[in-house]
């Protein structure tokens, strides 16, 4: 943020009153009131904004008709890139409204609802957001500046960044199992009893297009994940009568134009392995591998695959298989070059370092009580667990777990001596926020993150709360 | 809006504090508002009116950005609207105001309007452009305006009002179970202006019938008359004239099959009057549904059940209907079953039913429970259920292939659990971007909404 104009400012930021400043200096007429400002404020509004018409317009004095206490603030964000604190008595709603008209709600963003801002040991339970009707959310998705989508029912309901605004729409599935949205208006549903994966538009509220995967049964095709990496969408079908399965790959830069099909299995016999579909799908960016995981359960326990696949080539690049204490849910850090699990048996937090994969399940480091037998007993059973910066969150019942790496200063740490990193859990939240219905969904976007509960028609929001 | 950098600009003084705008936002209130007066004087100097600046300047902010800024919230309704009529700025305030278009996937109560005295509505009118609302309790009618504050009470000679319907903009006909015939008033003033009766010099037994049911037409009152010994008949007024135009459909009234109608609805596209009554006992729900073409008086369509239809139906007659009269559909909710059925009022035969299938597992076990009170009511594409206390709605799904004539509709509940239980819900209906509902012994009446506003609750 350069407060000054040019290089011919004193070092208190004052402005020498000689010719050649005097012409970066910009006066606008805002409602009746007067601003002064530098062209250089005008110009981080950036090309396309009200304000770049401003500084180029030869009149005298630029008149802006109107509210001048709304531009005020306004200009301060320009300057500053914060609001000032005075923006406090103004309603956010206002602010945007007129941040859109002026072109610089993108700055407003940055500035409330930065995903750099997230501080996950500082979020606590701050406001719940209601949805109208009976369904309690299926699904819900985030965009990284923190848009929500949650799925209740047949319906999508979205919030806008500032969680003032929300629009509902209805969808042709009786209740959405995968949620994804590509951008704060587009989203990707689709369902494990409903063919086909649909990109709707949640502003107007139709089908933009739906994909499809012609298996080979020409049955329908359900859904049962969907992720995304910058450049595509991956979706894992599974065909309706469940003899068959892949991973589809769309490209986003490009009308979602099919690209490949990954992992693609038909079942024949009774080799069980290849009819598990991926159930959850997860770009690992700093590997740029795609990870897919499915599990089953059946009479001799639970069993499970986790897979890593190279898109480019569509091979598997390693695989993990689960027979004993399998998953109950995994997901991978790009930060901590590991992959997490929450074993379905013991409900234990295990790690495996993504640097040193083989397929023996050895590779996994119970983080809890190591010593707990896997007597049965299923005691991560609808467990969740999730990466989100350098920390992983896992939610056991109505609570949830905060998984962090302890940091140790040993200059000659061995890289290889994995018994080294020492992860910790807390609990999340106050006492009053703690327990509750069992927590179904939780997500991640802007500096907040998004719970949603069983029976519960409604989703809480975690905010980091700031000081005075 | 234009270039808000073009323009001239006036400067004006508003009790003392100073703004600064251009003539276009000024004459964006339309040519005969004040500020649109002000903006043609050629001062140079700032104009001055004498009025409270803080309100101005809210409602300058709406001329500028066409959206009420949250400072309105400083200032109640009534408040603005009054000093909005000054500026002579009162639509652009009224659009601001209204609530976003009715979608009843996305809708909650937003206020209960409740009559000062005789809260237990009896009957009520909403009105389709403005949301406004006519309501009768006791022998009160109540007009509250679009904004549903309260306009006036008129004491009609009634002792209670079973139905009534605004026929003009300050006209009100009621009809009542307990005395006979058709009446208007004057709601402006209270006067009643005109009385209807049902004579026929021919037949001494018609007489003090009573009205069941109104619906009107640009130019005619349909009001449904019922004699004590059953015999009834549908009356048309013309409202020029205030005279009986014609009889239509005058029946003895020995069965359910020809009851008086209890529900009235013109349609306008296709020139038709629909009645419908429905008598339920301990043997179920029966009633007839009848079209008639009010030129020649003839019945143009009608349905009986028990008795048409499906044989597969034939246990399952309807508990209550309603007309769609944009989609020019007929609704009908079955007793036993609780489904919905929908037919096509251009396409009527035998048995034109299609029965809209209950897609959503999470609502299979709500309602379908027989016997149940139900009360359905069609708006702006959708379609109103109440089934005892709960209120859901059966909403079109968007791209769906229209040429089949018939579309997806899908299910869901307006209401949530503690909602149904304030009562049974005994009339539904939408005005304006609203939803009216009133319960069995419940005071007032219910208005649903929609809204962009997501409500969001601190719990810190």
């Amino acid at each position: 943020m350069p407060p000054f104009a040019g290089s011919n400012t004193s070092s208190n930021g004052v402005h020498r009153h000689d010719s050649n400043s005097n012409s970066n200096i910009v006066t606008i007429d805002v409602g009746g009131q007067i601003f002064q400002t530098t062209k250089q404020t005008l110009s981080l509004a950036g090309s396309k904004s009200f304000f770049s018409k401003i500084s180029n317009s030869d009149s005298m004095i630029p008149f802006i008709d109107r509210d001048p206490e709304l531009f005020s603030i306004l200009l301060s964000l320009l300057r500053t890139g914060n609001l000032p604190s005075k923006a406090k008595s103004f309603n956010i709603q206002d602010l945007i409204f007129e941040s859109q008209f002026y072109g610089i709600e993108n700055l407003l963003v940055n500035s409330q609802s930065n995903p750099s801002q997230f501080d996950a040991f500082n979020l606590e339970k701050s406001s719940l957001l209601p949805l109208n009707g009976r369904d309690s959310p299926t699904s819900i998705s985030t965009t990284p500046y923190g848009s929500l989508h949650i799925a209740h029912g047949s319906k999508v309901t979205s919030f806008d960044w500032s969680l003032q605004r929300k629009s509902t729409i209805l969808t042709q599935f009786t209740a959405i199992d995968s949620l994804f949205a590509l951008s704060p208006t587009i989203a990707a549903a689709g369902a494990t009893d409903f063919s086909g994966l649909q990109i709707l538009d949640l502003e107007k509220g139709f089908v933009k297009e739906t994909l499809n995967w012609e298996n080979v049964t020409k049955s329908g095709s359900t859904v049962q994940a969907i992720s995304a990496s910058p450049d595509h969408l991956f979706t894992s079908f599974e065909s309706s009568r469940r003899n068959s399965n892949c991973i589809m790959v769309y490209d986003l830069n490009d009308n979602l134009r099919p690209v490949t099909k990954i992992g693609h299995y038909e079942i024949y016999g009774a080799d069980l392995d290849s009819a598990i579909p991926s159930t959850k799908l997860q770009w690992v960016s700093s590997h740029n591998l795609l990870m897919s995981s499915g599990s089953h359960s059946g009479p001799s326990g639970v069993l499970g695959n986790i897979k890593f696949w190279d898109i480019r080539s569509g091979n598997v690049v390693c695989e993990l298989k689960e027979k004993v204490d399998c998953f109950a849910d995994v997901t991978a850090s790009n930060v901590l070059g590991g992959m997490f699990k929450v074993g379905v048996n013991t409900g234990e937090i295990f790690f495996a370092d993504l640097r040193n994969m083989d397929s023996d399940s050895n590779s996994w480091i119970c983080l809890g009580d190591g010593r707990k037998v896997a007597n049965g007993k299923k005691e991560g059973f609808g467990c969740k667990i999730e990466s989100h910066g350098n920390q992983v969150f896992c939610s056991k019942g109505g609570n949830l777990e905060l998984w962090s790496e302890v940091a140790m200063n040993r200059a000659e740490r061995d890289e290889s001596d994995l018994s080294e990193r020492i992860f910790r859990k807390n609990l999340m939240g106050r006492a009053k926020d703690m327990g509750g219905n069992r927590i179904t969904n939780f997500h991640f976007g802007g500096s907040k993150m998004f719970i949603t509960r069983k029976d519960q028609q409604c989703v809480e929001v975690w905010s980091s709360v700031c000081g005075f | 809006m234009d270039d808000p950098t073009g323009g001239e600009r006036i400067k004006l003084n508003v009790g003392g504090k100073l703004f600064e705008t251009t003539v276009s936002t000024l004459r964006s209130g339309g040519p005969d508002s004040l500020l649109s007066a002000l903006s043609n004087r050629p001062a140079h100097d700032p104009v001055f009116i004498d009025r409270d600046p803080g309100i101005f300047s809210t409602l300058l902010s709406l001329l500028r950005s066409n959206r009420l800024p949250s400072t309105a919230k400083r200032f109640s309704n009534q408040e603005l609207i009054d000093e909005a009529i000054y500026f002579g700025i009162e639509s652009q305030l009224r659009s601001a105001l209204a609530p976003t278009r009715l979608n009843g996937i996305d809708a909650s109560v937003f206020t209960t309007v409740k009559p000062s005295s005789d809260g237990v509505v009896s009957d009520f009118n909403a009105i389709e452009s403005d949301g406004s609302l006519w309501v009768a309790h006791g022998g009160q009618i109540t007009v509250y305006d679009w904004n549903l504050s309260h306009t006036e009470t008129v004491r009609t000679h009634l002792d209670f009002i079973t139905s009534v319907r605004r026929i003009h903009s300050e006209i009100a006909a009621v009809g009542s179970l307990n005395g006979s015939g058709l009446h208007l008033y004057n709601t402006a003033n209270g006067r009643r202006v005109h009385s209807a009766e049902w004579v026929d010099p021919s037949d001494v037994r018609i007489y003090k019938a009573r009205v069941h049911a109104i619906a009107d037409s640009d130019d005619s009152i349909f009001a449904s008359y019922n004699c004590h010994h059953g015999e009834n008949c549908i009356l048309m007024l013309d409202k020029s004239t205030m005279r009986v135009s014609s009889e239509i459909g005058r029946i003895t009234g020995n069965s359910s099959k020809n009851m008086v109608p209890t529900k009235l609805k013109y349609v306008p596209d296709m020139g038709i009057l629909i009645g419908s009554s429905v008598t339920s006992g301990s043997f179920g729900c029966a009633g007839y549904i009848r079209l008639w073409d009010p030129r020649t008086r003839n019945v143009v369509w009608e349905t009986n059940e028990p008795g048409s239809g499906r044989s597969s139906r034939f246990g399952d007659s309807f508990a209550d209907t309603d007309v769609d009269v944009d989609e020019l559909s007929l609704f009908k909710i079955c007793s036993k079953s609780g489904d919905l059925a929908m037919a096509d009022l251009r396409k009527l035969s035998d048995d034109p039913w299609v029965y809209l299938k209950e897609k959503n597992p999470s609502m299979s076990n709500l309602g379908g429970n027989g016997g149940g009170n139900f009360a359905v009511h069609c708006y702006r594409k959708q379609v109103f259920v109440g089934r005892e206390g709960e209120l859901e709605v059966w909403s079109r799904i968007e791209g769906n292939d229209e040429n089949e004539g018939v579309y997806m509709y899908r299910r869901n509940c307006v209401d949530k659990l503690e909602d149904s239980e304030r009562g049974v819900i005994k009339k539904i209906e939408g005005g304006g971007d609203r939803l009216f509902v009133t319960r069995e012994n419940a005071e007032g009446i219910e208005v649903w909404q929609s809204s962009h506003n997501s409500g969001v609750v601190s719990v810190l």
